[in-house]
């Protein structure tokens, strides 16, 4: 009961930090005019009005939550530990795995809060255009924060035990590989299929599509984009087993960052 | 209170992870109710002991116990409350903001909570407007107040500071060395480190000296300062003969002064002036300091 306790005070500290992030309102209001600037892009393009506002305005959510899961989250732990805030609160009774779910919790929020915001701004822009605003819609914004779930426990992770560079650099791998893993791993086998390779070549280009695959979160999962736009409906059960795929996932990297945090030493 | 017995640790740095020893065979233990006072110079291990004894740092060997809890153990924080040196807080928040972060983390909530802050702040005397202002505009001064006042939030049994003192001004210095014995007085037991030996020596009820990642002195300062032996200077009435000084017995550079080096020296300049009928008009008996005795320790490691 304490650790929620200690965790929960965690969290909100960690919000109430990220909230006065100037980075965080940079993105905000860049998303916000870019989910604005739909309603022209819908005027200029070829396709369909609404398609565009509502495709635009989702790749913007998805690209600003993943700037700020990114940015805001790899600073999150080495701000503690480079302004030695974290030598007073970790010498309280909190374990080092409650400051990191902590800190991962208080950034979810964030993005919660964030995404929102910008669904707010959508819906009524899809009203004011008359662009058929579905209640479908939900569920790709909910898949959206569902992969920046992942992204977050992934950014703090690397957090745990490397600088600010190359945690982003790290999760921003993590984040093309988990997108592209899936073409990846299909291209491999349609290589193979057609004859486009001798014997060995495929065995050991499929082999590591097939653990890139494995290792790697499906995060092209999340993007549903194409189903929600032209209404299509999504496989049953999609939602369910996707949650607990990220639920899955961002357990397993928090459990390791918890793991890694708690060998360091703090001078 | 706390129990260190043969604590080794080792930090590695650079590329090749280059061993360095900044803790040696550290052994001492801190009763229940005392002050204990930490000294050294710089780089000696006194932060380091204090990080282990926080759980902010890993060791290589020996046994740390506090309240019969490793360090390692979660539970051994609950009994504790620590002000790192030079202590860094989220900027962003006001002291009083801070204060309340903190206190939740120990437990307190609501009427309580305020009503901790306000014994904290009161006792040292930081019950002013600036406690609702945002930290980044604070003093030095004011930081440590802060420091400190989260540290006993949670009425720990054990208080750990390292470094209370620095950069404070006399008030200040006087303001923490009250609130140090206030708090021992209603039963906490405090570990600090400190570079001031005059508040060492003033409020420790025992003292361990550090230098090089050893403990090189421990016990109360009467015992640290008595093992370096006393000296007794003696005023006569009138002078004495260099030649018919007893042995162990020295001038003082004054003619009617003289130095006796111990206890038996000074008895046989005594009988001496007795027979001889000389009075004695002054005596005084000199201790080394603790400054004196660290500086000996500091050259006698460096040779």
């Amino acid at each position: 009961m304490q650790t929620f306790k200690h965790i929960g005070v965690i969290a909100l500290n960690t919000f109430r930090e990220s909230i006065r992030d100037k980075i965080l309102y940079n993105i905000g209001f860049l998303a916000i005019a870019l989910a604005l600037f739909s309603i022209v892009l819908g005027e200029w393009s070829v396709f369909d009005r609404s398609y565009m506002i509502k495709s635009v305005t989702l790749s913007v959510m998805s690209l600003s939550g993943l700037l700020i899961s990114i940015f805001v989250g790899i600073s999150l732990v080495q701000k503690e530990i480079k302004g030695r805030t974290v030598l007073t609160l970790l010498s309280k009774p909190i374990s080092r795995a409650s400051f990191i779910v902590g800190k991962y919790l208080g950034l979810l929020a964030v993005v919660a809060v964030h995404l929102v915001l910008l669904t707010c701004i959508f819906y009524v822009v899809l009203f004011l255009t008359g662009s058929d605003p579905t209640l479908s819609l939900l569920n790709a914004v909910y898949l959206i924060f569902c992969e920046m779930a992942i992204v977050i426990s992934v950014a703090l992770l690397f957090s745990s035990f490397s600088s600010t560079v190359l945690s982003a650099l790290f999760t921003l791998g993590v984040y093309f590989a988990g997108h592209l893993s899936n073409q990846l791993l299909e291209q491999v086998r349609f290589a193979s299929r057609m004859g486009e390779m001798d014997g060995t070549s495929t065995a050991i280009f499929e082999k590591a599509a097939v653990v890139i695959h494995a290792v790697f979160p499906g995060l092209y999962r999340y993007n549903v984009t194409n189903y929600v736009v032209h209404g299509l409906a999504l496989p049953d059960m999609y939602m369910f087993w996707n949650t607990v795929y990220a639920i899955g996932y961002t357990g397993v990297f928090l459990a390791i960052a918890s793991w890694w945090f708690s060998r360091r030493d703090f001078l | 209170m706390i129990k260190i017995e043969h604590l080794h640790k080792t930090y590695r740095s650079g590329f090749l992870m280059k061993p360095k020893q900044a803790l040696k065979d550290v052994s001492f233990s801190v009763e229940p109710g005392q002050v204990y006072g930490f000294i050294g110079p710089n780089g000696a291990g006194k932060s380091t002991t204090i990080k282990v004894l926080t759980g902010l740092l890993n060791y290589d060997s020996g046994s740390v116990l506090i309240n019969g809890v490793s360090p390692r153990d979660v539970k051994s924080r609950t009994f504790l409350g620590y002000t790192p040196e030079q202590p860094y807080f989220y900027d962003y928040l006001t002291g009083r903001e801070l204060l309340k972060f903190y206190g939740r983390l120990v437990g307190l909530e609501g009427a309580e909570l305020d009503k901790r802050i306000q014994w904290a702040l009161e006792l040292l005397h930081a019950d002013k407007d600036w406690i609702d202002r945002r930290l980044r505009s604070y003093s030095k001064g004011m930081m440590q107040r802060v420091g400190i006042a989260q540290a006993i939030l949670g009425k720990p049994k054990l208080l750990i500071l390292d470094e209370p003192m620095s950069g404070l001004d006399p008030m200040g210095r006087r303001d923490v060395r009250e609130a140090i014995q206030q708090l021992n007085r209603d039963g906490i037991t405090i570990f600090y480190s400190s570079h001031l030996l005059s508040d060492v020596e003033s409020i420790s009820h025992r003292v361990a000296m550090i230098v090089d990642g050893k403990i090189v002195r421990e016990g109360t300062v009467d015992e640290i300062t008595e093992s370096c032996g006393v000296e007794y200077h003696v005023r006569t009435r009138q002078a004495i003969l260099q030649t018919d000084l007893p042995e162990g017995v020295a001038p003082a550079g004054h003619p009617q002064e003289c130095v006796c080096a111990d206890d038996a020296a000074r008895d046989r300049l005594l009988r001496y002036c007795l027979e001889k009928g000389i009075a004695v008009e002054r005596m005084d008996h000199k201790r080394p300091s603790l400054e004196d005795i660290l500086t000996e320790e500091i050259a006698r490691a460096d040779v």
